[in-house]
């Protein structure tokens, strides 16, 4: 690699079609591993990645690195079903989620990197009367903190999403949905490779096939982590490491409320368009299927938590039949569509389901997990929050709830308010 | 892991099973208890109910890397197999 990374533009681009060879550089990486930083970071995921970015340009850390034990990408991050939203009842989690939403509405500018956010609306598909009434009090939560969504009746989700068909006989009718219009999509791998390229390119060392295996202590401080590479001296150290946040808690000797286990996604062979928005669809017998189109056509659909502790990644296909039963209830015409991959990621589930960002055991070291299945949504903001607190000891107003401290206070943040289970009972 | 292993129905689909939770460590207390968990790649102990069969409560022991499991029988002890 040589040279600067060049700031990307129509104007650029074109220049770059013209000139031939030359424009192009890898994105990120190309430096070697030092052996002293101000700030390393572990895991080169989303919320690694961001908290590197910000730390770099918000906070002006110098010596930032992302130590990554596979891929810029490998884990989470690139392993969704790439949903956005900020719908959510608490006012501790929808204000988060809505300065996330906020985020990744300008993202693709703030990194100079087309992260194709797509705002085509997350509609939550009400079945029951009772559905409804849910939906109106988290409705009315979100609105009244100025976020964006709307409670439909039928008419207007014919208009909203006639190819639903709402009024289609089913199993279990729908009788009306939330929307919220802002919320949508974003293209997973490239929020990876943004935020890698352009931490990279604030001088954050990005670091793969590097593995942090220790926490090297003195007088209750870490002074640095042990890695396959060799010893790294560090001033501060994020575990951003969701899916094995639980290993690090192993490793420090350091007890967490988190549990991990899988969650499954599977995607269809790509098919003319069929739908524009995101469903979500809650059926009774516990079932659930979310759903949207990409836009090479596969259907991207997920459902609940595998629902037993695991690292296997593998998916049971008991779920994976239940999500597809979900969506042929929906789309009944889609029945002889394959399916074309199906993967699982492993998700640190807290006991109240709600994310943590704290310091962990030492003054200097910090944790950024539990995001249990909604990471992706959060990493702007997450990133943003984590860089804050790291750099300046303080936590930002908007991450105060989510101390580590509120399970031994009794402050949950229990949104689904099933008590302190990791998985629905 | 496709199967569990009933100590009274013998091997059974998954589905037939509900995963309860983890059990702790012996010995913790109360807020360790309910909220703490120590990680382990190599073993979870939990209890299930084989809610679509004898409906018995199990105690399992499984390797949550392989999805392995090492062990199966009725909380309590006790059980025909």
């Amino acid at each position: 690699m040589s040279g600067p990374q060049p700031r990307y533009s129509a104007w650029s681009l074109l220049r770059a079609r013209l000139s031939g060879d030359g424009y192009w550089r890898p994105l990120w990486g190309g430096r070697p591993l030092r052996d002293a930083y101000d700030v390393v970071v572990v895991g080169a995921g989303g919320h690694g990645l961001a908290t590197a970015f910000h730390l770099a340009r918000d906070h002006g850390v110098a010596r930032v690195a992302v130590l990554e034990k596979r891929l810029v990408g490998y884990g989470n991050v690139g392993r969704n079903t790439t949903i956005v939203r900020s719908n959510y009842l608490l006012p501790e989690n929808h204000y988060f989620y809505e300065d996330s939403l906020r985020r990744w509405e300008t993202l693709s500018r703030d990194l100079n990197y087309n992260v194709m956010y797509s705002p085509r609306g997350v509609v939550d598909l009400a079945l029951s009367d009772d559905d409804l009434s849910g939906m109106a009090r988290r409705g009315n939560a979100m609105r009244l903190a100025g976020i964006d969504c709307e409670l439909l009746d039928l008419a207007a989700l014919e208009r909203f999403c006639p190819e639903l068909e709402p009024r289609r006989t089913r199993r279990f009718p729908i009788v009306g949905a939330l929307v919220q219009r802002r919320g949508g999509t974003v293209r997973h791998d490239a929020v990876a490779w943004g935020y890698a390229r352009a931490a990279s390119a604030l001088g954050v060392d990005i670091i793969e096939d590097c593995e942090v295996t220790g926490l090297r202590t003195a007088g209750g401080v870490a002074t640095g982590v042990e890695t396959t590479r060799g010893y790294v001296r560090a001033e501060r150290v994020v575990f951003a490491t969701a899916g094995h946040t639980g290993m690090v808690g192993t490793m420090l000797g350091i007890p967490l409320p988190i549990e991990t286990h899988l969650l499954q996604a599977m995607v269809s062979e790509p098919i003319k368009p069929l739908l524009h928005t995101v469903l979500v669809y809650v059926f009774p017998g516990h079932g659930e299927t979310y759903i949207c189109q990409s836009d090479r056509g596969g259907l991207v659909m997920g459902g609940h938590l595998d629902g037993f502790p695991s690292y296997t990644r593998e998916g049971r296909w008991d779920r994976l039949e239940e999500v597809v039963e979900g969506a042929i209830e929906l789309f009944p015409q889609i029945g002889g569509v394959r399916i074309l991959r199906q993967w699982a990621g492993t998700n640190d589930m807290t006991m109240d389901g709600s994310p943590i960002i704290d310091r962990l055991g030492y003054d200097n070291v910090f944790v950024n997990a539990g995001w249990c299945y909604g990471g992706f949504k959060a990493i702007p903001a997450s990133g943003a929050a984590c860089a804050a607190l790291v750099a300046t000891g303080t936590a930002p107003d908007l991450i105060r709830a989510f101390r580590l401290s509120r399970f031994a206070s009794g402050h949950l943040l229990d949104e689904r308010g099933g008590g302190p289970f990791p998985v629905r009972l | 892991m496709t199967r569990l292993v009933c100590p009274f129905c013998g091997p059974r689909h998954l589905r037939e099973f509900e995963f309860h939770k983890t059990l702790p460590a012996p010995g913790a207390g109360e807020f360790a208890s309910v909220y703490e968990r120590v990680d382990s790649l190599e073993l979870s102990v939990e209890h299930w109910q084989h809610v679509g069969g004898c409906r018995g409560w199990l105690l399992v022991r499984r390797n949550p890397s392989t999805g392995a499991v090492l062990d199966c029988r009725l909380v309590g002890g006790g059980g025909a197999a």
